[in-house]
């Protein structure tokens, strides 16, 4: 339960083995390669090696990957498979997986023929679009029948043009009348937006008739037809647009006779993944005429297979623990009810590798925080059960399978939570029974409801951040006491706790009659011994006057702590927010009365009510105990800035290679 | 002045009031409505560029929709309390009764209203975040969830008043 101790490997090998051994250590998947680039810098290195060449053999399979993912995509598009709610990785075993690619020279046959298929179809794609704008512009003129082999003669012109619809046709027709001599122009068609005008004129008058034009905002277009009349140009597009129809169904017919090829077509893009990934990962390997060097980091609990591994092959290796200088990649290893919220401090931010791992540490009141906010039993049970059906459904990894095994847990103190307040549904079986079979049966409640007694729940919510602030002090210590600093432990955490702990036996002990008398005057001068440990500790980093300004000055921070704990009473509002919702749609359920139409307003009231009222507390609760974590509990001690570790493993997307145990 | 006095006289009684203040309490979904939209045009502008960032998005979308949650629940506890609802008529409060109610409300009415427009500010800048980093969307949850810390206290406040008052 905590950051993973990794071991630094560093390997010289025999070019000849280079290949194979890439193909072991990816199928063992536990050695994350470093970058050589600062080796190559140093000129003792660089006389000697250089780097490998991964480009040319890495942009070959790339482009094969291209075209399997276009094919792919394509099948996706027409093929009539329905996509899964969540992409998962199917198992397979090795052998299997194998056998599938045997026939490789067929597997790439077909990707030609979906990428062939693929092009056509963009083609047709791109002359439907061309035919349907010159149908567009064709329809205003479907009436017009001059023939464009008589737009232009010896002695004759005929221009089509428009105008906007806002200017009056008429006096358009009137105006240019006036202005020339021998015009013959028509209206053909208006629109919303424009009227469509043929100008019938004589060629010598051409410079008149183009000055009256301009001034009456005529604008000339050209019809896309080089013979015949529009009505005819027209039929012909429509005739284009129905072959292309039919070569479109035939392509996608094309494509989805194909569709049975797509599960080979995955397992063969996984494969190019991996060659793919065991070219480019050639980028990190110096090497010489006949050797190769290579380092990285891998897991000490992988030590000893990767030992064998490496002593099947002719090459020297070294392991070594990291120095305080490097840093690590950072692996978290927790138990199995810690390991889901791992995603929890993932999406906050990787420890730092010489830090600590707070995953074990948080789990527990995560759950109970995020509890105490949906605290509803019924709600909690919906949350097992979704979670527990998106499991068994689902195979599931990484930070996925992480977050549903945690909101599995969620929903398990959510019904915890649910149960002490006596809330299922809210109120809703008070509710019921007292409407519909007007005799009043009670959801059990083992503690107390909060909204009859909310100061109770909210000291307790206050109890509760107390003690998850002092762990995270408590952690902040301990590691400085694992660092070789115990003083340090002592006057930031130590005389802290003193002043916190005293003030509270000081003011809070007598209520508590189980404490002996002197309870108060013991924590009194405990919070005075922890406050003069402060004023005389806090500054000592500080430099003159601030060495002793600095103590005083740091007492302030208990206003900080202060508003830490005040912080938690979310816990009491969020609940609460859980818990009257659900009654307030319990309660427009019920106004209906004991009636048919009051059963159906009930179910209306609690299938639309009730689902709203779960997810969006469900998110808040989520959002509300990650605050918790990454404010008040991570900012007392918490050194992000790890990097996640990612080895040099099979990173394939469809399946999920199973090696058979020897 | 006489009719301004007599309505004045007939409106200012203790149901009115705490009435108001249950509508005061409501109108912190003014301030949701307007968080929630000013992160979903920031939503539609990221899921325009990637739709696949659509679920992403309406999560952080949502976080400012709670004000408008916790004023109906001020809302509700209110018309509980002087018997609108659920129970047989509504009680006959005094002037302080009705005032002592109103001004419980206030805490949930204005924070939350305000707030959520802040709040729906940084969830916008949290989708433009997604926009570019999607794993980051727990930062982006966590800005937001700062905001609403204070709807929470103000939800609180508003909370103990409602039910410290004895009817």
């Amino acid at each position: 339960m905590a950051i993973a101790k990794m071991k630094k490997l560093t390997l010289i090998g025999l070019s000849r083995e280079k290949e194979a051994l890439i193909k072991e250590l990816m199928r063992l998947g536990v050695v994350q390669i470093s970058e050589q680039d600062a080796r190559l810098s140093d000129e003792r290195w660089s006389e000697v090696v250089k780097k490998d060449d991964a480009e040319t053999a890495s942009a070959k399979w790339e482009t094969e990957l291209e075209r399997v993912d276009n094919a792919l995509k394509l099948i996706d598009r027409f093929g009539d498979s329905k996509k899964p709610l969540i992409s998962e990785r199917k198992a397979i075993q090795t052998q299997e997986f194998e056998d599938a690619l045997g026939k490789e020279y067929e597997i790439r046959r077909d990707v030609l023929k979906l990428t062939r298929l693929s092009r056509k179809l963009a083609h047709a794609l791109l002359a439907e679009n061309r035919a349907n704008i010159a149908r567009m512009s064709l329809l205003p003129w479907k009436e017009y029948d001059i023939p464009a082999e008589q737009f232009a003669t010896k002695a004759t012109r005929v221009w089509q043009g428009v105008v906007p619809a806002g200017n009056d046709s008429a006096d358009f027709l009137r105006i240019l009348a006036e202005k020339t001599q021998y015009t013959d122009a028509e209206v053909v068609y208006t629109d919303s937006e424009q009227h469509y005008i043929s100008i019938l004129f004589l060629a010598e008058e051409l410079d008149t008739v183009q000055a009256a034009l301009r001034d009456l905002g005529f604008n000339r277009i050209a019809l896309p037809m080089a013979e015949g009349a529009v009505g005819e140009a027209l039929a012909e597009v429509e005739q284009e647009l129905a072959d292309i129809d039919a070569q479109k169904e035939e392509l996608i017919g094309k494509i989805r006779e194909l569709k049975d090829c797509e599960p080979t077509l995955k397992l063969y893009h996984d494969e190019l993944v991996m060659r793919r990934d065991c070219a480019a990962i050639r980028d990190k390997f110096l090497v010489t005429d006949s050797t190769f060097y290579v380092d990285g980091w891998f897991p000490r609990i992988a030590e000893d297979k990767l030992k064998a591994l490496l002593s099947r092959h002719t090459c020297h290796f070294e392991t070594a623990d990291p120095q305080q200088d490097e840093q690590p990649p950072v692996l978290l290893l927790n138990g199995k009810l810690a390991e889901p919220f791992e995603a929890v401090t993932k999406l906050y931010s990787f420890p730092d590798y010489w830090g600590i791992d707070a995953t074990a540490f948080f789990a527990l009141p995560y759950a109970l925080f995020f509890g105490m906010m949906l605290s509803d039993a019924a709600y909690g049970l919906l949350l097992m059960g979704i979670t527990y059906f998106v499991k068994k459904k689902f195979t599931l990894e990484g930070m996925m399978k992480q977050l549903i095994d945690m909101f599995f847990f969620c929903g398990v103190f959510t019904l915890f939570w649910g149960l002490m307040f006596g809330s299922f549904f809210g109120d809703l079986i008070t509710v019921v029974s007292s409407t519909f079979f007007g005799r009043t049966v009670n959801f059990p409640t083992l503690w107390f409801n909060p909204v009859e007694e909310p100061m109770t729940l909210l000291i307790f919510s206050y109890a509760l951040g107390l003690l998850h602030i002092l762990l995270a002090m408590g952690l902040g210590g301990y590691m400085s006491i694992r660092d070789g600093q115990p003083l340090d432990a002592l006057f930031d955490v130590g005389f802290w706790y003193m002043l916190i702990i005293g003030l509270l036996l000081f003011m809070g002990a007598g209520m508590v009659p189980a404490l002996p008398a002197g309870a108060p005057l013991f924590g009194k001068w405990m919070a005075i011994a922890g406050t003069l440990g402060i004023i005389c500790t806090a500054g000592r980093h500080n430099k003159g006057i601030t060495r002793i300004t600095g103590g005083f000055t740091s007492l302030y921070d208990i206003t900080g702590y202060l508003s830490d704990v005040l912080s938690y009473s979310r816990l009491l509002a969020l609940g609460l927010a859980t818990g009257v919702i659900s009654s307030v749609f319990n309660t427009l359920g019920a106004l209906g009365g004991p009636t048919l139409t009051g059963v159906i307003l009930m179910i209306i009231a609690f299938s639309i009510g009730h689902p709203y009222n779960f997810a969006i507390n469900a998110l808040g609760s989520f959002v509300h105990s990650c605050r918790l974590q990454y404010v008040e509990f991570f900012g007392k001690f918490y050194q992000s800035g790890g990097v996640g570790f990612a080895p040099f493993c099979e990173n394939t997307k469809y399946f999920k290679i199973i090696k058979e145990e020897q | 002045m006489d009719v301004l006095t007599t309505a004045a006289e007939s409106l200012l009684t203790g149901n009115f009031m705490a009435l108001l203040g249950a509508a005061v309490a409501a109108l912190a979904g003014i301030g949701s409505a307007i968080g929630v939209g000013i992160a979903g045009e920031a939503a539609a502008g990221v899921t325009a560029e990637d739709p696949s960032k659509f679920g992403q998005a309406l999560l952080l979308q949502a976080l400012p929709g709670t004000q408008g949650i916790y004023g109906l629940l001020i809302a509700f506890l209110i018309m509980n309390k002087v018997g609108l609802i659920g129970g047989s008529g509504m009680l006959e409060l005094t002037l302080l009764q009705g005032a002592l109610i109103f001004t419980s409300a206030l805490p949930i009415g204005i924070t939350g209203t305000l707030s959520a427009v802040a709040q729906g500010k940084t969830a916008a800048a949290g989708i433009m975040m997604i926009g570019k980093r999607p794993e980051e969307i727990a930062k982006g949850m966590v800005y937001a969830a700062m905001v609403e810390t204070y709807a929470v206290l103000a939800l609180l406040a508003s909370f103990l008043m409602l039910n410290g008052i004895t009817l």
